[in-house]
């Protein structure tokens, strides 16, 4: 029985699936209610502009598993440099939105380039990984792979658009360790952004995780370059964001960074803050079966802004509860560590990284977004993936998933290079 | 084992603590800290509106609708949305000048930020509509329905019925923690409305509205699920004959003074009125300060009751009483004859002078003549605390009972020996003294409410009634009716041969005293009076009737201040009203007097 669609995976799609409507759901609930009221434009549209959009990514999707599997690898450069192409002419041609000039307009039509750029680094540093094939203590590739990454994100950067720019960012440790590297140089590259979390939410347990952490790094490998890469990445790090956090930055930024640890604080009320004191409210008074689809008196009076796109999650948690909230937990993690196991299942380091990265960037958006939602991080506009609106990250997110499940679909065309 | 498979395993690992970490942070959010933050949402999105309930309306002896309600607009703003640039559209639309909108916003975002105020009540409809035509601009602007009183007849019972009023914050200050009043309420002020307010309130319901992040409601909170109705307040069915009220009030026009006609059988009250009075309309919507200082500062005094505040000598419609004393008392006899010489012989100059030499004269035509020599020689007869004792049943110097508000209600005086001693001294005072009470002058003070009373009894054979308004109270929802407790009717011992004697003599006052008193086809018994004031000019003229003499069905007290002698305005007024209400109609022979007393005026009365 080998049927053409044995290896279309029916687990990834499914959780897809449920993501997508359960995000059409919440998108629908924000802008037809009484919410629509407040809106500054007409958002009754934005659920039928999402519609298209879905049905654009199901086009790309159904093209996708009938690509000949070669197609990615060879496409992989082309579109990473064409996505460059288009970060730069964004940064020239492109039209402010929310303050990042990263949206470039065809006709009336607006596309994130920012979030096109994740589907080609991501094939970018996956077919890097397949002609490399690096061992693992390979710092030639590390550069190159690093270098790939920095490449879009300093471009997004310099479009003032930092919360994607955190996504590229967030994917280097995750794309050394898909390439086979050692673990210890991944604890070493994670170590610098749980000492710098730590370091603004608590200086005593930003200065506990640095003791022990290169205490741990220090006995596992008894190497004093270790020892001390370890110590620099930990206590330097929080020593520097204290530094920051006290000399460097000020007014809104710092308002911005500190906001998270204690939202209701009348400093912070005024702005940024006042989101989070808002979802907050949202999704506890959900509590656990919710307020009603439509019902949501936090959604339905416009407390929370951005509640279409960035702060998505406070509609689910306040109209469906902590079962709702649930929900979408599960679904993601079923599709993430589906999407690893796919892509181990490949055999092959493009597989492997596309996969990884898929799973990266999805990873890494729904961390940051919900943990900004329930104010456990700080305002950083990215959206959350299949569920907040916005045309641009659901085609890029639903490429990336695509094409992990074509490489799928046909994985067996991999096996001739006996991976 | 694998690598990769290592390698998916800890990334999986790695997936699960990340959700797991924001699990728990929803456990915590969600289940835990639940009732935190369900009190921020509803403080963001829940306002409790109060629903004012339908006051009770009123309805005179027949059933005719007096008041009832009728919606009113009351415009509020919640500062914290509010946008002080609007300040200059807002009063255009609401016609109000610029100043006076930004003292109320002012005042309201003293009072709270969050919560909402008046910004201004009694709006009409198409001035609500301007309003919400710019309502996407007007943030922070929202109204509601309320109710006002809406007057339904011609007639305006202005001192009876009282009116109401947004109850002032000081008064709720004073107020318990128990009250169910809350800012915003309204209040009877007055009259009925006063009295009767904890039966006509009703109860006040709640509306649960949701609104968005501008303030504005955007629907009922959780589908009206909490919301909680009002329930109205009781129907009062009133003692008043609204057709005799209009008519006295048209007989009034332009004096000052008052009337009261009660049923003698039961002490329903069928008319009550004090002239000048106001149009109660003004209090049932916006009342500007203006209005409100001149009704204070009139000095016509037209918030002033007359007919139970305000007391004066009753003059020579006190000397039924005296006479019915003097033969009870066997002072007299009904053969006593005394000569008038046009004064009595112990005063001098202006002192116990009579308006005329009636020569020789019984009790009966002493009545007749109103003689003030045989009167003062009653007084002469008999000492003070007999007068008092005598007169006290018959209701004075007492405050008699009306269903308003005890403070709008004047006991009056009727002086005693003791009385005398501590205003003048033990032995400073003589018989002289207190021979002017024998002609209703003196230190005597007596309502026009007492009178009508007095001369109720004086009609039915000598039982004294409670007055009353309220015949009963009609709960609109269950239908139930309620009665109010009055005081049953007090019979005073009076020998009713006697009695018959008087009241012949008040028969002839009707008959030969003027040609306007007598009643075509009515037989009636009365008495004129004319009492000096403190104030200037004339002296007021009084009236009292009962009729029809032989059964009364109504007992009239009449004073037209200013006007002189009771025959002339007062009697006519009392009689007219005796009429219309025992006949329905006025005989076509009067009618051209009745015509002309309408149009008559008091000396004193200025502008309307």
């Amino acid at each position: 029985m080998r049927t053409w669609y044995r290896n279309l995976d029916p687990i990834s799609l499914i959780a897809w699936i449920g993501l997508v409507l359960f995000g059409l759901v919440a998108i629908y609930s924000a802008t037809h209610g009484p919410a629509s009221e407040v809106a500054s434009f007409e958002p009754k549209d934005n659920f039928n502009k999402q519609l298209i959009w879905l049905g654009i990514s199901v086009l790309g999707l159904l093209i996708a598993l009938v690509l000949p599997i070669r197609f990615f690898q060879l496409a992989a450069f082309p579109i990473y440099g064409i996505t460059l192409l288009l970060l730069v002419a964004a940064l020239i041609f492109g039209r402010e939105v929310n303050g990042a000039k990263s949206w470039l307009y065809f006709g009336s039509t607006g596309i994130q380039v920012s979030e096109l750029a994740k589907v080609g680094t991501v094939m970018a540093i996956a077919q890097l990984v397949g002609i490399r094939r690096p061992k693992t203590m390979d710092l030639k590739f590390a550069f190159m792979l690093v270098g790939l990454i920095m490449l879009p994100a300093t471009l997004i950067v310099l479009q003032n658009d930092t919360g994607t720019a955190l996504v590229f960012f967030g994917l280097i440790p995750i794309a050394l360790f898909w390439s086979g590297l050692e673990f210890n140089l991944l604890l070493i590259m994670i170590s610098p952004a749980i000492a710098g979390y730590l370091a603004v939410v608590s200086q005593t347990w930003a200065f506990v995780f640095a003791v022990l952490f290169t205490g741990y790094m220090w006995w596992r490998t008894r190497d004093k370059r270790i020892g001390v890469v370890s110590a620099v990445s930990t206590f330097g790090v929080a020593a520097f964001t204290q530094f920051a956090i006290t000399k460097v930055l000020s007014g809104y930024q710092l308002a911005r960074v500190l906001s998270f640890t204690n939202p209701g604080d009348e400093a912070f009320r005024q702005n940024v803050g006042y989101h989070q004191v808002n979802s907050m409210a949202a999704i506890g008074s959900g509590g656990f079966a919710g307020k009603g689809f439509m019902e949501g008196t936090q959604t339905q009076g416009g407390f929370v802004m951005e509640q279409s796109t960035d702060f998505i999650f406070s509609v689910v948690g306040e109209e469906f509860g902590f079962i709702g909230t649930m929900i979408i937990l599960i679904l993601f993690a079923t599709l993430l560590i589906r999407l690893v196991q796919l892509g181990a299942n490949m055999k092959h380091p493009f597989g492997v990284m596309m996969a990884g990265g898929a799973t990266g960037v999805f990873l890494i958006h729904v961390f940051i977004n919900i943990g900004m939602a329930t104010s456990l991080l700080p305002v950083v506009g990215i959206p959350l993936p299949f569920i907040s609106y916005g045309g641009s990250a659901l085609l890029a997110n639903s490429a990336l998933l695509s094409i992990v499940l074509a490489l799928h679909l046909k994985k067996d065309d991999f096996s001739i290079y006996g991976y | 084992m694998d690598e990769g498979r290592s390698r998916v395993r800890i990334f999986s690992a790695i997936v699960l603590i990340i959700l797991g970490t924001l699990s728990l942070r929803l456990v915590k959010m969600q289940l835990v800290d639940r009732q935190s933050h369900t009190g921020k949402s509803e403080n963001n999105s829940m306002r409790e509106h109060r629903v004012q309930a339908p006051r009770g309306r009123f309805f005179d002896r027949n059933g005719t609708l007096l008041v009832e309600n009728e919606p009113s607009y009351t415009l509020y703003v919640t500062p914290f949305y509010f946008d002080d640039e609007t300040i200059p559209l807002l009063a255009d639309l609401i016609n109000e000048p610029d100043s006076s909108v930004a003292r109320q916003i002012e005042l309201a975002r003293a009072f709270s930020l969050h919560r909402r105020s008046v910004v201004r009540s009694g709006l009409t409809l198409s001035e609500l509509a301007r309003v919400l035509e710019q309502r996407h601009v007007l943030s922070g602007i929202d109204y509601d329905i309320t109710q006002k009183r809406a007057y339904k007849t011609d007639a305006r019972f202005t001192h009876a019925l009282g009116y109401v009023r947004e109850i002032t914050a000081a008064r709720l200050a004073k107020m318990d923690d128990n009250s169910t009043y809350r800012r915003g309420d309204p209040i009877g002020q007055g009259g009925l409305e006063l009295e009767y307010e904890p039966y006509i309130r009703g109860a006040a319901g709640a509306d649960f509205k949701m609104v968005n992040i501008k303030g504005q409601v955007v629907d009922d909170y959780l589908g009206g699920k909490m919301d909680k109705s009002a329930t109205s307040g009781m129907d009062l069915t009133l003692t008043i004959d609204a057709d005799l009220q209009a008519f006295a009030e048209s007989l009034f026009v332009g004096k000052r003074g008052g009337v009261i006609a009660l049923d003698p059988n039961n002490g329903e009250v069928l008319a009550m009125l004090s002239a000048p009075d106001y149009d109660l309309n003004l209090f049932s919507s916006r009342l500007d300060p203006k209005t409100w200082s001149d009704l204070l500062n009139s000095p016509d005094e037209p918030l002033f009751n007359r007919v139970t505040q305000s007391v004066l000598a009753p003059g020579s419609t006190f000397k039924p009483l005296i006479a019915l004393m003097s033969l009870t008392k066997g002072a007299i006899d009904e053969n006593y004859t005394y000569f008038c010489n046009g004064g009595h012989p112990l005063g001098h100059g202006d002192f116990y002078k009579c308006l005329a030499k009636h020569g020789s004269l019984n009790v009966e035509s002493a009545l007749k003549e109103s003689c003030n020599s045989f009167f003062f020689e009653m007084m002469r007869l008999q000492d003070v605390n007999s007068l008092h004792d005598f007169a006290a049943p018959f209701g004075f110097g007492e405050a008699p009972y009306l269903d308003i508000a005890r403070s709008e209600i004047n006991s009056g005086l009727l002086p005693d020996s003791a009385y005398y001693n501590s205003r003048l001294g033990e032995q400073k005072w003589t018989q002289g003294t207190i021979m002017n009470l024998g002609v209703g002058q003196g230190e005597l003070l007596i309502s026009p409410l007492q009178l009508a009373r007095y001369v109720a009894a004086l009609g039915n054979g000598g039982t004294m009634v409670t007055p009353h308004l309220v015949r009963n109270m009609v709960d609109q929802e269950t239908g139930r009716v309620e009665v109010p407790e009055i005081d049953p009717p007090n019979k005073i011992d009076v020998n009713q041969r006697y009695l018959d004697i008087v009241k012949k003599g008040m028969r002839r006052v009707i008959t030969e005293e003027s040609y306007w008193l007598e009643i075509p086809g009515v037989t009636s018994i009365g008495k004129t009076g004319s009492a000096q004031n403190p104030r200037s000019g004339t002296s007021d003229a009084l009236f009292i009737l009962a009729a029809p003499a032989e059964n009364p069905q109504i007992a009239i007290a009449v004073i037209v201040e200013n006007a002189g002698f009771g025959s002339g305005s007062a009697g006519p007024i009392g009689s007219f009203m005796a009429e219309r209400y025992l006949t329905g109609r006025i005989n076509p022979s009067r009618d051209i007097y009745m015509k002309s007393m309408m149009s008559r005026k008091s000396a004193v009365v200025d502008g309307n």
